[in-house]
């Protein structure tokens, strides 16, 4: 457990000084620093020993990584900008996770990620809007009804294979994002207005003070993000572990042979994209409360693009891969304001980097393992 | 080997002395040399790429100009740092780059928004995070008149007065069927409304009405059909990018009618796009034309000195405007955002570049002003000064 | 329906299937010899307008102004520029992951036309901004009631019509479209009649690269305007025209770009004031034409090995 906890330390404090440092040198120093580290590493062997003491003893681990996330949020408790980062962060990894669900595991390409997390959003807008629906229920409702719309692509997505199954999930994101411009029914180009998250009477968009210690709102979104990405996080690690997570992955290798082995493929991938297009939903729908709008421009195929992106930089079909590489892509153009209008021809490239040199992502998904305490 | 036993002393002396150099020499890259005032930030938003960028630009050169000439002023009591993002004309990025600039709390103030539909998303989040700001070239009446936020206020005029004087001289000229082009953003459906209102009263009739979006490439679907109805003015309403498109494909489709557009279109930009083709088109800005402005000389003098890429365009001076206003008030209350508020509640009769500045009781500036301007020879001729007024040249259809 | 109006919406639409046509050959050439889904052949596409605009710019300032000189030079100049793209994405990226699976491919190909497409927009002076281009053919026209023919919209449709069949000429009477033709139905056995795999590759990338940035050119004297964005939605429709038509048919993919220019055209004529829609008509057919023929309406004698 000792190298998987001394990392969570390590990466703690770093993250503490990324987010706080200002000055541009400074920002470009320490992100060198930890490419020189993670290779230095690599090269040690040490890395290898901290996904294994990470495999050995996740929930452990797992816990201590919350405690490490409530720590950084302590840190910057009235720094606004910094929060809304980190909350961006973990939304944006639940949504990363219902993607891998769908493409990692199940291996049903889904190239319309981000519109599913546009109807999350623009439900918790019209939800919150005209009924009075609870906060906290609209948020499953997001889930709910994006899997619902998701399931209008189920036959032509059961159907088709490859290059064709790309075609109709890009198809869906254009044509998305096309309907939401040219109807007013849902605010048209303009957007919708959301309200903010208000939870048994506590409205989390009010500043909050606790004796002398003014404490940023966004704190509250804060806790209810955490609870949503360690619910998600907990979901998939049983869910790949369990019997559901051997079909998903025996019918995305081959799907000829898992149907001769009495797989209900259909099924298998039915399940895999609705519950994925849930957890997307879901996210959006948080997400949509946090910024307090909503507009199709927010939810275009270049969105979509930039989850696929994140999916394959942290490693298909593992978790904490995803995370890292959720925060990597959105807070380094954040911080590194000189390339923050390059950051989209950037992660282009370093995709392409990624899939000629390094196809399995930063942290390759590991072999199942089948018998508690193996080692490979 | 005898061990020498002064050296160790001053090998001390000198690797304290190096140390001691070099720690100075850190802690001064790192800590900040004390200015003699302190630097305080203030803010710009406008849309500095896309097809909007060249106003963009040439607001934020004329808010720079204001923090520049002020930064020279010796009694100034505070040092301006302009931080300037990029809204890119549209809502999302808009609501993105105001979240960023209000939730810093470094920055007092901040000068916002050309585009109507980008500043009408974005209002909510500085009423959210308290931020005032001063909108230099938005149009859309809702942006200080749907809510009584205290932290809104607008320096440029409203889209209600430029479609009175547009219906009333295309009324004049004899014009009586129309077709409405609009953007479905926020902002071309105000034009819509207002200009619908306004023609009523003036007996004039619209034979149809088209939505398009902002970025829409191809009308020939929508101008086939006006093409049908064959209207002798097409009234545009959006933003210099989609005029040009549409004015083009108008000539290819041979639709021949007046081109009427909007304070949109009044740029350099549009001439650029459309070369020969924008002959006779007709547009209304709210405001004198540079020249004519009580600060005007001043302003254009000032801002040729500074040898900007770029022309202030045609909402420069509003952007001026609104940034000295905002310098003056924080040289009065000091950097604090309340203050900054408070104070700006009370703004009558300041002088400014643009005449006069007064906030109603919604924060708006009135300018009572509507240029009308055509486009003759490759320039925006106002109306009165043209060919077209005199008679002649003739817009197509003209009696 | 007015007959002068009807025969302009037709016009219309032919000339939009022209250019889907032209970018879903393309679509259909890469995956006929290779397999493999191109996708950043929409902005290749921008790419070479961007090219034939920047050499209309310098030889202007150079002096020139014969329209039909600069024009030969822009199509000489961009086809040359994006042939040879076409050739290096070929070469370094997409024969090298042949062994991977395809999604990789897939992938690959989808960032490179972010890369592409952000490249331009960066990199070219204003990239942001629409940019207009040049309108380099004859402009008289004819009006025939509510039917304005158009000299330079005849010409591009017979440029357009004499390309794809030079392109039928070249595949089905040539040496070399022989070899095309082998490669593309099986690749052990055309190797081993001698047929040198890898230049066949990169000639057929390259041969599409050509076909985008003619239409390329194309889609700029047709609106006078390009932007950085044009690629985007071209390359998409392309796709999908390819698709419905079947993917490894030249015929398909023809058939498939008019039939979605047919799409939008009955939008847009059936919706008058909802113009707008007639996109999101389009897309929703394409995912129920998916749903009803997986492998596009031409199917494709897919065989796999288990």
């Amino acid at each position: 457990m000792l190298p998987g906890a001394a990392a969570l330390a390590l990466a703690t404090v770093y993250v503490i000084a990324l987010l706080a440092v200002e000055k541009q040198p400074l920002v470009i120093g320490l992100l060198a620093l930890a490419i020189v580290a993670v290779l230095g590493a690599d090269r040690m062997g040490l890395l290898a020993s901290v996904s294994r003491s990470f495999a050995e003893r996740e929930d452990t681990l797992g816990a201590l990584a919350i405690l490490a996330a409530f720590v950084v949020a302590a840190f910057f408790h009235d720094n606004h900008f910094v929060l809304l980062l980190v909350v961006t962060v973990l939304i944006y990894a639940v949504a990363a996770l219902g993607l891998n669900i769908q493409i990692g595991y199940a291996g049903v390409l889904n190239f319309a990620g981000a519109s599913f997390f546009g109807i999350g959003a623009y439900t918790a807008a019209v939800l919150n809007a005209h009924t009075a629906v609870p906060h906290l229920l609209v948020l499953p409702t997001g889930g709910l009804i994006a899997a619902l719309i998701g399931s209008l692509l189920l036959l032509p997505v059961l159907r088709t294979r490859g290059h064709y199954a790309a075609v109709v999930t890009i198809a869906f994101a254009l044509l998305f994002k096309t309907f939401l411009e040219v109807n007013d029914v849902l605010g048209g180009p303009q957007g919708l207005h959301v309200q903010g998250m208000n939870i048994f009477g506590w409205s989390l968009n009010d500043n909050m003070a606790v004796g002398d210690i003014d404490l940023s709102f966004y704190l509250g979104y804060f806790v209810v993000s955490m609870a949503m990405l360690v619910g998600a996080f907990v979901l998939v690690r049983r869910l790949v572990r369990s019997w559901i997570g051997l079909n998903l992955d025996a019918m995305r290798l081959d799907e000829t042979a898992a149907g001769c082995f009495g797989l209900d493929v259909a099924r298998w991938k039915i399940i895999a994209f609705t519950l994925g297009n849930f957890l997307i939903g879901f996210a959006g729908a948080l997400f949509g409360m946090v910024g307090g709008f909503v507009a199709p421009n927010n939810y275009t195929f270049a969105d979509s693009l930039l989850l696929v992106s994140i999916l394959l930089l942290g490693g298909i079909g593992n978790p904490w891969g995803l995370a890292v590489a959720t925060f990597i892509v959105v807070v380094v153009p954040e911080k590194l304001q000189t390339i923050q209008e390059y950051r989209f021809l950037l992660y282009a490239l370093l995709v392409i980097a990624v899939l000629l040199f390094r196809p399995e992502g930063l942290l390759p998904r590991p072999m199942r393992r089948y018998v508690a305490g193996w080692r490979p | 080997m005898r061990r020498s036993t002064t050296s160790i002393p001053i090998r001390k002396m000198l690797s304290a002395t190096v140390g001691a150099t070099v720690l100075t020499g850190l802690l001064s890259i790192v800590a900040e040399p004390a200015f003699a005032k302190d630097t305080v930030k203030i803010g710009f938003i406008g849309p500095l790429t896309g097809g909007n960028s060249a106003i963009g630009l040439g607001g934020r050169n004329s808010a720079d100009l204001a923090v520049r000439l002020r930064n020279a002023d010796t009694a100034a009591k505070y040092n301006y740092d302009l931080v300037g993002l990029d809204d890119e004309c549209k809502p999302n990025v808009a609501v993105q780059a105001a979240t960023k600039m209000a939730a810093d709390r470094d920055i007092i103030a901040a000068v916002t928004h050309y585009c109507s539909a980008a500043a009408i998303a974005a209002i909510d989040i500085y009423h959210k995070f308290g931020l005032p700001i001063v909108v230099w070239g938005a149009v859309l009446p809702d942006i200080t008149y749907r809510n009584q936020y205290a932290e809104v206020h607008r320096v440029n005029g409203m889209m209600i007065n430029q479609n009175e004087t547009n219906t009333e001289l295309v009324s004049k000229l004899g014009y009586k069927t129309f077709a409405v082009i609009h953007d479905t953003t926020d902002y071309g459906k105000g034009h819509n409304q207002y200009f619908s209102q306004a023609l009523a009263g003036k007996g004039g009739k619209i034979v149809g009405t088209f939505g398009v979006t902002a970025d829409q490439q191809d009308f020939t679907a929508e101008l086939t059909q006006i093409k049908a109805l064959n209207p002798e003015v097409i009234y545009f309403a959006g933003l210099t990018p989609l005029a040009v498109r549409i004015r083009a494909q108008m000539d290819k489709l041979g639709v021949r009618a007046v081109f009427d557009g909007t304070s949109g279109i009044v740029s350099d930009a549009y001439i650029q796009g459309l070369g020969p083709l924008a002959e006779g088109t007709l547009a209304f800005l709210e405001g004198a034309p540079n020249a004519k402005l009580p600060g005007g000389k001043f302003f254009m003098e000032k801002y040729a000195a500074q040898k900007y890429e770029g022309p202030p365009e045609t909402y420069g001076a509003f952007a001026y405007a609104g940034m000295d206003l905002v310098l003056n008030t924080i040289e009065k209350v000091g950097p604090d955002r309340r203050k900054v508020i408070d104070d700006m509640a009370h703004v009558k009769d300041r002088d400014s570049i643009v005449g006069k500045i007064t906030f109603d009781d919604h924060g708006q500036n009135t300018v009572a002003v509507v240029t009308r301007y055509v486009v003759q020879d490759g320039k925006f001729v106002e109306w009165d000064d043209s060919e077209y007024a005199s008679g002649k040249r003739k817009l197509p259809g003209q009696k | 329906m007015d007959p002068g109006l009807l025969a302009q919406y037709v016009m219309n639409g032919l000339m939009l299937g022209m250019m889907y046509a032209l970018v879903a050959v393309g679509f259909t050439l890469f995956f006929g010899v290779l397999d493999v889904i191109q996708f950043s052949h929409g902005d290749v596409l921008t790419v070479g307008a961007f090219v034939a605009l920047a050499t209309y710019i310098g030889l202007r300032s150079a002096g020139i102004s014969s329209s039909p000189i600069l024009l030969l030079a822009m199509l000489v100049v961009a086809i040359g520029a994006i042939a040879t793209l076409g050739l290096l994405i070929a070469r370094y990226l997409v024969l090298p992951l042949r062994a991977a699976p395809a999604l990789n491919t897939l992938l690959i190909t989808l960032t490179l036309g972010t890369v592409l497409r952000e490249s331009v927009r960066l990199f070219y002076p204003q990239g942001a901004d629409p940019k207009s281009f040049p309108a380099l053919l004859p402009t008289s026209s004819i009006n025939l009631g509510q039917f304005n023919l158009r000299l330079d919209n005849v010409i591009m449709l017979a440029a357009g019509a004499a390309v794809i069949v030079g392109l039928q000429l070249l595949l089905n009477r040539t040496k070399l479209g022989l070899a095309i033709r082998a490669v593309a139905q099986d690749e052990e056995t055309a190797r081993t009649m001698g047929i040198n795999f890898t230049a066949i590759v990169l000639f057929t990338f390259a041969l599409g690269s050509a076909l985008a940035a003619f239409a390329g050119i194309m889609n700029g004297l047709y609106y006078n305007e390009i932007n950085f964005g044009t690629g985007l939605l071209l390359g998409v429709i392309g796709f999908s025209a390819a698709i419905v038509g079947g993917l490894g048919s030249i015929y398909g993919a023809i058939l498939g770009g008019f039939l979605f220019a047919g799409l939008q055209t009955i939008g847009a004529v059936a919706l008058p004031f909802a113009g707008a829609y007639k996109d999101v008509f389009a897309f929703a057919v394409v995912i129920a034409l998916m749903a009803w023929r997986p492998t596009g309406l031409i199917r494709e004698k897919i065989s796999e090995r288990v």
